[in-house]
Parts: structure tokens; sequence; C-alpha cells
């Protein structure tokens, strides 16, 4: 917390957090992930992600994007809510009624036909670690989406699960607390941590790598 | 609790969405209402930006001078903007006004509200070329329900605007075209069927109209209320409006459904709403479980026998003045939003003009109503009579709020929407058009 207050992460965090994967260590992570029941996808760049997400998302899909640096800064939360294309849930559980229609919003929410978000570390061994201040974004990534899509930079690398707690705890936190007091005027939280080690219904989850530094 | 830590526990994930559409104006003015209005109920994120917060109004217009006589101000997402922005311009401008893509239809429904969503779903899932043209919002009157309780199939209830949204999704996953943000301004006999032309010149040729356009709202014959428009006076329940009434007083006039549905909503946001109904009990009009609900609420008072007889102003709305029947002389209901649910006037502007037979208050007379009035069958051409949803005119029918008889329910309009297909069913495999 004091970081944050702060106002950003440590050097030694940065220094540990912040820097591009190796190709081999990018290559690593996806082949553990295809093991553990991850449909995963290496490409080059930001674009070409877009454009993969774009190709897996059938058209009249029902898609929710989670909050993401990464989706924001890629065109991709924009493809979803504004191209037509889709059935965006985000700016339909926007404009409801949060005092009359509070139960709509929540299952809406709950069980989207896709979700399409980031996650905060994945490990070599092919592990998948999410943070959450609401924890709202948790379970459909759990189980109530039919599909979950993760863009991933290449920079969210680490070499286990305790690196990757390390990694929100040190360095996404710090940023995502100063981005939360900036943008809403309220302090974000490590209050939710999901860990996905294994997933059973092969390729209801695709990572798609980046070998690009996307969001924090 | 506060607003900010309501919104952020609700708010999935915390990221309020980026509006698409800031505006610039001054909320107490009507035509900032009907472009509120006209946003939220179509979910389009937008912005409201009072005159007034200088720093905010420099920010978004980047330093650049306000016309005040050129109100309100739209931004659009690509940064163009429009000085005394109408509804139709924000639409046309956010790309929300598309073309009709076929030149005929078997059958083109005027008014997107239950009624005419209905028609739409069952006549596109069944392979009828299918266009709905709806001037304002999907869902109709019922799209602004906070939350329909008796609508079979959900226990616990559901909002009309999500009822609307589900069923516009349905509507165009089986193929049928909405066009938003037009209207009918005329149809013309032409074949054995219809041409139908549209506010911005558009015609599609169609084999059959359902009309399905619904009711406005009665205006309330008060002295100096339509110049408060927008300045404290509203008519319909104004989703759009229940955050910007948080801890106001509030007074809505009418008794039925609408009117109740409208006191729930607001019993959630102001600090006191007075239901002002002219008869002397709500037993007659509304729905009990609303009655119920309405009586259960504690900052709900409830007047009956009472009617608006003026108001007082000075930019905007200060109070009301009310005349009981159980009371002598006038009381004063000092107040900052009045909002008139009352009774429906017929929506027939662009179908009355062609001889289409209407009862004394104006709705259209189908089926056998039509046999019965007389003078109504003079140009009928058929040997056969009206079917049952017909209109004096072969292949129009209709159905909903703006049909004489009908009943004035969600699932009423729904029932009929959906037998009026069946119906054109009929009237195709008469013009041997049937596919």
């Amino acid at each position: 917390m004091t970081e944050g207050e702060r106002g950003g992460p440590t050097e030694a965090a940065v220094a540990e957090f912040a820097g591009l994967a190796s190709d081999k260590q990018i290559d690593a992570a996806a082949s553990a992930l295809e093991r553990n029941g991850v449909a995963s996808f290496v490409v080059d760049s930001g674009e070409d992600a877009r454009s993969s997400v774009r190709s897996i998302l059938p058209i009249g899909a029902e898609v929710f994007n989670n909050t993401s640096r990464t989706l924001e800064a890629l065109g991709i939360a924009e493809d979803i809510e504004r191209s037509g294309l889709y059935q965006p849930l985000r700016p339909r559980l926007y404009q409801m009624d949060r005092e009359m229609q509070g139960r709509e919003l929540r299952q809406l929410a709950a069980a989207p036909d896709f979700v399409v978000g980031s996650v905060h570390a994945v490990t070599e061994e092919g592990s998948l670690l999410i943070a959450s201040a609401s924890g709202s974004q948790l379970g459909p990534l759990v189980s109530g989406a039919g599909h979950v899509i993760f863009v991933i930079g290449g920079q969210k690398i680490v070499p286990d699960v305790g690196a990757g707690l390390r990694r929100i705890q040190e360095y996404c936190f710090p940023l995502e607390d100063r981005r939360a007091r900036e943008a809403y005027g309220v302090p974000s939280g490590v209050n939710n941590v999901l860990i996905i080690n294994r997933s059973i219904a092969h390729g209801r989850i695709s990572a798609l790598l980046v070998r690009e530094s996307l969001g924090f | 609790m506060s607003d900010e830590h309501r919104e952020s526990m609700f708010d999935y994930d915390a990221r309020p969405i980026t509006p698409q559409v800031v505006l610039v104006g001054r909320r107490v003015s009507s035509l900032g209402y009907e472009l509120r209005d006209f946003l939220s109920r179509n979910g389009v994120p937008y912005e409201w930006v009072e005159l007034d917060d200088e720093d905010r109004v420099r920010r978004v217009l980047d330093g650049d001078a306000v016309d005040p006589s050129r109100l309100p101000i739209c931004v659009l997402p690509d940064g163009r903007r429009l000085a005394g922005a109408t509804v139709e311009q924000v639409a046309s401008g956010l790309g929300m006004v598309t073309a009709p893509l076929l030149a005929e239809y078997d059958i083109t429904i005027i008014g997107a509200g239950p009624a005419g969503l209905a028609a739409g779903v069952y006549a596109a899932s069944e392979g009828l070329r299918t266009v709905a043209f709806e001037a304002v919002a999907p869902g109709g009157q019922a799209g602004t329900t906070s939350m329909i309780e008796n609508y079979l199939g959900f226990p616990q209830g559901i909002s009309g605007s999500e009822l609307a949204t589900r069923a516009t999704a349905q509507a165009r996953r089986f193929g049928a075209e909405l066009v938003l943000a037009r209207r009918l301004v005329d149809i013309a006999h032409e074949d054995d069927g219809y041409r139908a032309r549209l506010s911005d010149g558009a015609e599609v040729r169609t084999r059959s109209v359902l009309a399905a356009s619904g009711v406005d709202w009665r205006r309330l014959e008060v002295d100096g209320l339509d110049e408060l428009l927008g300045a404290g006076v509203y008519y319909g329940a104004g989703p759009s409006e229940a955050v910007s009434c948080r801890g106001c007083r509030v007074a809505i006039v009418g008794g039925g459904n609408s009117a109740g549905q409208a006191v729930v909503r607001f019993s959630r946001y102001a600090s006191r709403v007075t239901l002002l109904v002219r008869g002397s009990t709500l037993n007659t009009s509304m729905s009990q479980y609303l009655v119920s609900k309405v009586s259960e609420l504690d900052n709900v008072e409830v007047r009956t026998g009472t009617e608006v007889v003026g108001v007082e102003a000075d930019t905007r709305l200060r109070a009301v003045v009310l005349s009981s029947r159980d009371e002598p002389g006038r009381t004063r209901l000092p107040l900052e939003s009045l909002f008139v649910c009352i009774g429906g006037v017929p929506r027939t502007r662009g179908l009355a003009a062609k001889g289409l037979a209407l009862d004394d208050a104006g709705f259209i007379l189908t089926g056998s109503d039509v046999t019965a009035s007389p003078g109504a069958l003079d140009t009928w051409p058929l040997a056969r009579a009206p079917l049952p949803l017909e209109t004096n005119q072969p292949g129009l029918f209709a159905a909903g709020d703006v049909r004489s008889g009908s009943i004035k329910r969600c699932s009423a309009a729904i029932g009929e929407g959906s037998m009026a297909v069946s119906l054109v069913h009929h009237r195709l495999a008469e013009l041997g058009a049937e596919l």
C-alpha cells in the first residue's frame, strides 16, 4: 500500500517485472499453458493480437471485456464495444439502473458467452494469475463464461507462482492503485487473486502471448 | 455509502465506460432532456456537462467559445461538434441511422415496442422479409418501465429496458431489420401492397404493414406547463432523470401502471415522491402488485381525487398547485420535478390520413370492430371480412396500444404482435406471395 501512496512501484520491482521476456521464455510459457489445457498462441505484435481476437470471436457473440489497459491500448476494447459486430455487455451493464436492476446486472455479468481480458502474471510453468479489487471479473473467468480470451504482454512472464504473486503486489498494484485514484478517486486493492493452474475443458481458455510489452 | 463507493462496487471491475457522446448544455431545457432520454433509452453512454461548470466545458471544447443560443453542444466520438443538436442529428452522427437493406419487404412494422418487437421476432423467424421502423428507442413505453413483475417466465421480474434489449437482439438474430430514429411520414397503396415513406425520404415497398406505433403521453392541460418542459416538467417515466433526482422532491401524475412504475423507480432516488391521482382509488387502474408496492414505500404519498391546476416557476418548476375533491380550496406542493404519466394518445401520424377507420378517441379499428363501424368498409375491395387484427385496409394490421380495444399491458401487446404474423401469412397466401 505504501508504494502506491507514494505513486508507483519501487525501482527494484520495475527492474524485476517490467522487462520483456525472452522468446525462449515466452515459448516455454506457451507450451506449459497448452499442457495445462489452455489453448495458447504466440503473436509478434499487439496488432496481431487484435486480429487474433477478431478471428476468435464469432460475429454476434455476447462479449464482456474486462477492464484492461492492454485491451484499451490495442483497440480491442473499442472493437468489442463499438464495432457493431458483437453484443457487448459492458455498455449494457453500464446503462442499467444501479438501484432497480442490481439483480439483472449481477446475472448478466456473471455468465457471458465470451470474456476478453488480461492477466497480471503468467508463469513459465503455465499458471495464470489475475488480481481484482472487486472480484467481479473472477467468477466468469473460473467457470461463468463460456470462453475466455486473455491477451498477455510478454513482460508478464515470471518463473513461478511465488514470483507472480510478488509481481501483483509489488509492481501491478502500485500502478493500478495510482490509476484508480486518478481515474475514479478511489484506491485499488489486491482483494482477490485467482490462480489458474489447469483448465479441465481444453480450449475454453485461450491465451494470446505477445512478444511486446503491453499494459502493466 | 457515498456514490463513489456505490459505483465502484457495482461497476464490474470499476471502469466507467468511456462516454460515446459528450453533451454540453443546461440540464433545464427540453432539447437537453429529449437528447438524454434518446441516448439513455438506446443504451448510448453519454456524459452531460453543465454549462456552469466552466473548467469542464473548457476541457471538453478545447477552450472554444460557446454560443448560448445554440445549446446543447454535442461532441461526437470522432470529435465533430453539433451546436443546437437535435435527436436526429445526434443519431445520424453516431451512425445509428441505417438505411433499409431491401427495396421490398413482406412485412413493415411501424414501432418497435413490445407488439412491434414480438412481430419482428416471429415474422423473421418464419422467414418473412421483415423491417421495423422506430422513431425513438426499442421497447416503447414498456422500455421505460422499472420492473415488470407479472411478465410470464420471469419470477423475479424483468426491467422494461432489459426486455427490450433482449427482444431487439432476438429479432435481429432472426434477420429482422430495425431502423432507428426515423418516423413514418406516409403510407400509400401500391399494387397489392403498400409503399412506406420515411422522414428522410427513404421508401420501401411492402406486402403488409403492422401498425404497432403505440401511444404518446396525454398532455396535462395546465396553464404554463408546456413552457416548463425539460425544466422540471417531463412526460413519461424519465429513466434518464432518475439519478439527478437523488434527494429531490418529485411528483408523478397518473393512476395507471406507468405511473406506478415511475413511483417505484423514483422512490429509490428522490427524498419524497407524491403520486397525484385524479380517480378516487388506484385499484381500478393499476395492477394490484404495484398498488401494494407503492403503498409499502415509506417516502411515497398517494393523493387520490387530486388534480394539478397550476404551476409556480422561475427559471424552472418550483411547485404545483393542487385541487382536491375532498378538501376545499387549493394546496401548494413544493417540488423539483413533475413527471406526467397519464393516459395515451394514439400515434397514427402517417397512417390516419389514408381513410384508416379510427374510433372516437383515435385508436385504430380492427376486425369485427371495422365491420360494425358504419361506412368503414365502403372502400373494402375483398369478398371476405377483415381478419381479426386487420384494419379497413387489406394487409394493413394493427397491434398493441394503438389498436382500439387492446388491453394496455405489455404481455397483451406481445401476444397481439405475435398473432398478427399469422394473419400476415394469411394475407400473403391470398396474394399468392406466400413463401
